[in-house]
């Protein structure tokens, strides 16, 4: 679903030139219906387009071990991450134009059902890889576990509404090991991309997690796009062992084993054809 | 030497790149919002920065980013190669020889894939061909022929044979001319006498006259010294300026030598004077026919000529002796006139060899003599072997030419079918060099356009070939610069008729004249590779104009071989050098450096292609730890020892069948052809692998949690289908595997992958970044991975399967039927079924199971799972065999879960 809201009857297009701390936030709805109803898990992803998350500067515009809790790095990060290394003269945490630039839209699903909005639960655990979570990305560590007082001394980037400790309520997903944060924080491999957002889980085997029918899209629009002319979609998916819909790879298989059925008959008569004259090919003396 | 032309080439590549890409991202950053949105923000010296300069910067960050598309690492191991594989020249057993216990030496590393490359061959005669193991024949004393070839008790039998044999008791004059010769070669040379035991040397002597060894600088006169021995005259000693002679009657003849005029290769005979015991003076001649008849006033010249003929043409070396009695006044102005020259300071040697030829004339013709040099064992079928081959082979020699032609017939140098082809000085007299010249050359050229024509219909060429020969004297006239400036016509005329010379035989050569030669050849239009082998001293000069030079370690002396290249035992050995090591140190090296290249545009070009996709900001697609090791580690061991040893076609095989060679020579593994080919197999894989990751990168999901991947990912995922498909295509073109082969190849596949695991599973505290944490885990963990790597592998690997399959069968060359009829031989011994002579079995039968799936699958689109399961299946097994089990336990799974996308 694009929620970018480029065509004026779009519902999102009054928040098309919104800015970063805008107060309060620019709000949309957008209503669809679902044609099938998902069966198993589903996975909520945003998507961007004509975003560069690899080039180059952006890339490297990170310090990790400010983002593995290093506490010197905490007060004094990396040259790479110029220009949002200090605002002033207090170093940033996170630094760098990853960290500065992370999606800020608010997502939120409901169902319509006669009328009434009852809104899906969504995860939003789990989203990022085990390890990133667990091992690439800790807090700064200090006494105690006031997060404020260990990010003490740092302020926060420049684009955010809010420090690095108020991402979230709880604790174990606050601060560096916000989870949203960590998938932002591995940049895609392309222009055009998605990254998980949210998961659906399925409560009970008697109903599938989204029936089919009507549903609405809750934005708070913060996150700019238009500027670069950029996208944004919002997808569901569930997913198989195989990861998603990939037609690539059938339509691959199927392409290189005909051709190399094809060729194998052709280089079959080839064989026979020419067979004979290499048997007896006569040895040059 | 291509390989710096290629290297160019790839300069011009890069540069391009790197000046497209720039150019590219200026255009694309015209719009402002691509060069600085909000969410990627510059410096501020990044913004101050004026353009020029910034352009600058990119272009050569771009420069930085590609410039492993220039095989630094290349330039190591081939060095390496080069070093490692001259050992394995060293090493062969087979190029041992027993008799002087001795193998082959190798002094420089660097021209071992030269060898694979000659197309002229220029040989020395004596030593070289020969063994210059001389054995007197006989000699004639003025018609008489003495032939030694039964010693009793030191008696001579007095043998007659054929005509020249004119009474069997010699006159009283010509008993006195006999003694008289045998004396001249007794005391006309320069051997010194080793005694075997230095204290009682001289009895010991006297009691058994073989006991002593004669030592010289030349086997000639150790031959004749010898020969003389046995016929009666033994030379003892020289003592105080005395020599000493034991004559027949066991007599002691004293004789005081006065002068020693020197042998030089210029004038081509030496002098003694000696005086003997009743006071008269002599001086004796020896030398080459040539350079004595000249001087000769009497004497049975034409009798003694026409011996010396006859021995020539028998192959023998002759040597003429000649005397002349001096008296007291003539000697003392010889000396007079030798000793001032020798005093001169300046041009010492000019005036030696005037006074040499001043004093040596008016000579009294004694007799002469024959020597005889066998030729060395397999010398005719290394030559043979050398000519099928497609190598000339030139004789250069300072021999009589009749002597020299001899040898070459022997030597199945020229055959009978040859039609010789003189230019003589003889010949030069009758007409003028011009015509002589032009005659040749038309009869070549008639030849020539006859032989296109023989080939053309299939007729064998060798029916009518070529040999020239030509002598030193006539080969100056032509060398010789001329005034008007029409000497360069000569000079090409020459080389024209040369070149459509199977076999060319230049003999009476001077040493500096042999290099004269090579070098005309060398400089010659099309820049043939040749090489020089000779023994000798006198070769010396031609083995260092040569490209290749290879000495023989033989007996006149190490000169050669410590100026040489390569030094070999015996001229037989040069045939296994050439056809078996120099065609396998070929093939490798142009393996080498196309392979290299090959894989650094798989490396690169991928790099390139990411650029488009990243706004031109020379991010690169690899980590750098991949990029440093890439050429380092991950690649280069298989190709280094494929590069040392590769057999493609076995050893035996090469030495039976030297036509192989030919399909090497003049550089036919690293022509354009195969470059550009090798390049576009590069660029297409690198295409394969880029895009076969960007689809399936792209806007899917590739794992079983939901969760994405990143750019390292993506980029870690193509360097594995890169370095697996890199290495297997190296599999694919190794013929000749042994354990090491495994073991390099998949050991450095392991290698890679346990790299891969170690340096994602550790946080690295000296590294200031950890982007590569856990990714290579994750890419594994993901099912969409693996069957793409397959899929990309497999598809990257089939054109080049492809060419093999389709080339060997419909084009094949000689090379591979001699592969096809020993594998053939093979499987007829073995009884193998006939199916694995064709490359593609494991195509066809993984394409035979497929191939039902399809059908089935036609009718519902929905099961396009199972198809591919299908398909895997039988593609699988006969690429990795790993995979297998994962794609079966997983095929319960994917019926149910089928993806369900939308996207609204």
């Amino acid at each position: 679903i694009d929620y970018t809201g480029t065509e004026p009857s779009s519902p999102c297009n009054k928040c098309l030139n919104v800015s970063w701390d805008s107060t309060p936030p620019c709000t949309c709805t957008i209503n669809f219906t679902l044609e099938h109803s998902f069966e198993s898990n589903v996975f909520m992803y945003y998507g961007l387009s004509n975003f560069y998350q690899n080039h180059r500067r952006y890339v490297k515009s990170r310090d990790d071990s400010q983002l593995n809790g290093d506490n010197s790095s905490l007060l004094n990060p990396s040259k790479e991450c110029e220009p949002y290394r200090t605002n002033e003269d207090k170093p940033i945490a996170p630094c760098g134009a990853i960290a500065n630039s992370m999606f800020n839209d608010t997502l939120a699903l409901y169902r319509i059902d006669n009328d009434t909005r009852t809104p899906i639960t969504l995860i939003k655990k789990g989203i990022a890889w085990w390890t990133d979570k667990n091992v690439k990305f800790r807090n700064p560590t200090g006494d105690g576990n006031n997060l404020t007082a260990l990010f003490q001394g740092t302020t926060k980037p420049v684009n955010w509404p809010k420090p690095v400790y108020m991402l979230d309520s709880e604790p174990d997903n606050n601060g560096f090991i916000n989870e949203d944060f960590i998938v932002w924080m591995r940049t895609a491999a392309l222009p055009t991309f998605r990254k998980l957002y949210r998961l659906i889980e399925r409560k009970d085997n008697l109903q599938p997690t989204l029936q089919a029918g009507k549903y609405s899209l809750d934005i708070a629009y913060n996150y700019p796009v238009h500027s670069f002319d950029g996208r944004k979609r919002m997808i569901l998916s569930t997913i198989s062992w195989m990861g998603g819909k990939n037609p690539f790879l059938g339509i691959a298989y199927i392409t290189v084993g005909s051709i190399c059925f094809f060729l194998g008959v052709v280089l079959l008569i080839i064989h026979h054809k020419y067979g004979n004259r290499n048997t007896s090919a006569d040895i040059p003396n | 030497r291509s390989m710096n032309l290629f290297l160019i080439v790839y300069l011009c590549i890069l540069i391009s790149k790197a000046l497209i890409n720039t150019v590219l991202k200026y255009v694309w950053q015209s719009e402002p919002f691509r060069d600085e949105p909000w969410y990627n923000q510059k410096t501020e010296p990044e913004r101050k920065r004026n353009l020029f300069l910034r352009a600058l910067t990119d272009f050569l960050a771009f420069m930085v980013l590609f410039n492993y598309i220039i095989p630094v690492s290349m330039y190591v191991t081939v060095e390496m190669q080069k070093f490692l594989g001259s050992y394995f020249l060293t090493w062969d057993e087979e190029m041992f020889d027993e008799d002087t216990g001795e193998g082959p030496l190798v002094n420089t590393s660097d021209l071992n894939e030269e060898l694979g490359q000659i197309e002229y061959v220029f040989t020395d005669k004596t030593g070289t061909l020969t063994e210059n193991n001389m054995e007197f024949v006989e000699c004639c004393i003025e018609g008489h022929v003495y032939v030694p070839h039964v010693i009793c008790n030191g008696q001579i039998l007095h043998d007659c044979t054929g005509i020249d044999m004119i009474d069997s008791s010699p006159g009283g004059s010509g008993k006195e001319r006999e003694e008289l010769f045998f004396r001249a070669l007794c005391l006309c040379h320069t051997v010194q006498v080793k005694d075997d035991d230095s204290v009682d040397g001289l009895k010991k002597n006297q009691l058994s006259r073989r006991s002593c060894i004669y030592i010289s600088s030349s086997p000639d006169e150790v031959a004749l010294v010898e020969g003389i021995q046995r016929l009666g005259y033994t030379y003892l000693r020289l003592k105080d300026n005395f020599m000493e002679i034991l004559n027949r009657e066991n007599n002691i003849e004293k004789f005081e030598l006065l002068e020693v005029l020197s042998f030089d290769s210029v004038r081509r005979r030496m002098s003694v004077i000696v005086k003997s015991s009743t006071g008269d003076i002599f001086l004796f001649c020896k030398g080459a026919d040539s350079s004595i008849f000249p001087r000769v006033k009497e004497g049975k010249i034409d009798q003694i000529r026409s011996r010396v003929e006859r021995n020539a043409v028998e192959g023998l070396r002759t040597l003429c002796v000649a005397y002349k009695k001096l008296t007291a006044e003539e000697y003392s102005n010889a000396q007079k006139l030798l000793q001032n020259a020798k005093l001169a300071l300046q041009d010492r040697e000019k005036k030696l060899a005037e006074v040499y030829e001043k004093i040596e004339r008016d000579f009294i013709l004694l007799g002469a003599t024959a020597v005889e040099d066998r030729l060395q064992e397999k010398a005719a079928d290394t030559i043979e072997a050398l000519q099928k081959a497609g190598i000339k082979v030139w004789v250069l020699t300072g021999d009589k030419m009749e002597t020299a032609a001899a040898t070459c017939y022997a030597c199945k140098l020229f055959r009978r079918n040859t039609q010789i082809l003189e230019l003589t000085t003889k010949k030069i007299e009758e007409q003028s060099l011009h015509d002589v010249l032009f005659d040749l050359s038309k009869t070549v050229l008639r030849h020539n356009g006859s032989l296109t024509r023989d080939t053309f219909s299939g007729l064998s060429t060798d029916m009518q070939d070529y040999g020239l020969i030509i002598d030193g004297a006539a080969l100056s006239l032509i060398m010789k610069p001329r005034q008007d400036g029409s000497s360069g016509n000569y000079r090409e005329l020459f080389l024209e008729i040369c070149r459509n010379c199977s076999a060319v035989l230049c003999c009476r050569m001077a040493p500096l004249q042999k290099a004269q030669i090579v070098k005309l050849i060398k400089l010659s239009k099309e820049h043939p590779i040749t090489l020089a082998i000779g023994d000798g001293a006198n070769d010396v000069s031609m083995i260092l104009e040569a490209h290749v030079g290879i000495g023989i370690i033989g007996k006149e002396g190490r000169q050669a071989a410590r100026n040489s290249d390569y030094a070999i035992p015996k001229f037989k050995h040069l045939k296994k050098m050439l056809l078996v090591h120099g065609h396998f140190y070929y093939v490798r090296i142009s393996e080498l450096v196309q392979y290299f290249f090959y894989k650094n545009v798989c490396f690169i070009f991928p790099q390139f292609l990411y650029q488009f996709f990243c706004g031109f900001s020379q991010q690169t697609l690899y980590d750098t730890a991949y990029l440093t090791l890439y050429n380092i580690s991950f690649t280069s061991l298989p190709i280094l020892l494929y590069g040392l040893m590769e057999q493609h076609v076995s050893a035996d095989t090469l030495k039976r069948e030297p036509s192989l060679y030919r399909d090497v020579a003049k550089n036919a593994l690293l022509r354009w052809r195969a470059f550009i080919y090798w390049t576009f197999l590069g660029v297409f894989d690198a295409v394969v692998f880029f895009f076969g990751a960007y689809f399936l990168f792209d806007n899917t999901i590739v794992t079983s949690n939901g969760q994405m991947f990143g750019n390292w990912t993506f980029g870690t995922l193509v360097f594995t289908v890169l370095v697996f498909t890199v290495t297997l295509k190296l599999a694919l073109d190794t013929h000749y595997w042994t354990w090491i082969n495994h073991f390099m190849i998949w050991g450095s596949l392991v290698f890679y992958i346990i790299f891969s695991l170690l340096w994602g599973g550790i946080i690295w505290p000296f590294l200031n970044y950890q982007r590569m944490y856990y990714v290579f885990m994750q890419m594994l963990s993901s099912g969409p991975a693996w069957l793409g790597i397959i899929l990309l592998i497999t598809v990257s690997l089939l054109p080049d399967v492809l060419k093999k399959v389709l080339c060997r069968q419909l084009w094949p060359t000689a090379t591979e039927r001699i592969q096809n009829a020993s594998r053939h031989c093979r499987e007829h011994i073995s009884e193998f079924t006939p199916l694995a002579c064709l490359k593609s079995p494991r195509y066809r039968s993984s394409d035979c199971s497929n191939s039902p799936a399809r059908r089935s699958n036609s009718h519902s689109k929905k099961m396009m799972f199972t198809h591919w399961r299908g398909v895997n299946y039988s593609v699988l097994p006969s690429v990795f065999g790993y995979s297998n089990k994962h794609c079966r336990s997983s095929a319960g799974h994917h019926y149910s879960g089928t993806g369900l996308e939308t996207s609204v």
